[in-house]
């Protein structure tokens, strides 16, 4: 059966995840227009109401990706091995998530928020391999997005 | 939202900069967390939970509590 044609915005969005999927860095406003054969003032506004409905997360330009999470635009202590593809994530959550996103097996590299000791995880195809490290976050669920950079 | 070595790692973070220690959540109940908020994050349809389905999802990994409710008008520390 065929598909309906997804709306402007969905077509912003999934060409963002797929760059974000594909290379493990932000695109630009002009490389998502590119890619969508638009005009890079309609993909702009299109990030503006990608921000306002909490899929982006955008840096005080109004136009550069920091996070579209789980994927993060900037470096943080997250990072995630998926065949010979690096990613950055936002938070630990994330870090999970971005193997969750892309359904293939990946190692987590990160640290311990109080000891620095190295944080080296395997997730397969089932999850993770048996760890007793743990998550801990300070922000209650209903203020994540108040200060979503802190969160 | 951190990963620490062990609960004693967390305390130890928590008290050297005067917060209150929130849940602690395992790996598994991590890995539950990121398969329902991410996995269908790369198809057209993926969309981030409501209120209603969060606490859904929370209460089936085992988290419940103030902490956890999207809506809480107040979190009691």
């Amino acid at each position: 059966m065929e598909q309906p044609a997804l709306d402007f915005d969905t077509r912003v969005k999934l060409a963002i995840y797929r760059y974000f999927a594909q290379t493990g860095q932000r695109p630009s406003s002009a490389e998502i227009a590119e890619h969508v054969g638009a005009k890079a003032d309609e993909v702009r506004e299109a990030f503006g109401r990608l921000r306002a409905n909490r899929v982006l997360f955008l840096e005080p330009d109004g136009e550069t990706i920091r996070m579209a999470p789980p994927f993060s635009g900037v470096p943080t202590q997250h990072r995630v091995l998926v065949d010979d593809r690096e990613y950055v994530a936002n938070c630990a959550w994330d870090a999970l998530g971005i193997i969750a996103a892309l359904h293939e097996p990946g190692t987590v590299i990160s640290t311990c928020a109080q000891s620095g000791e190295r944080l080296e995880l395997q997730v397969g195809a089932n999850g993770p391999a048996l760890s007793d490290w743990v998550f801990h976050c300070l922000v209650p669920a209903s203020r994540w997005w108040t200060d979503l950079v802190f969160t | 939202m951190l990963f620490f070595r062990s609960e004693e790692m967390v305390m130890a973070w928590c008290r050297a900069r005067g917060v209150t220690p929130r849940p602690i959540v395992s790996i598994p109940q991590l890995w539950g967390l990121a398969t329902q908020w991410y996995s269908t994050r790369l198809e057209p349809n993926a969309r981030r939970p409501g209120p209603a389905e969060m606490r859904e999802i929370f209460a089936r990994l085992g988290l419940t509590g103030s902490f956890w409710d999207p809506q809480a008008d107040a979190f009691g520390a």
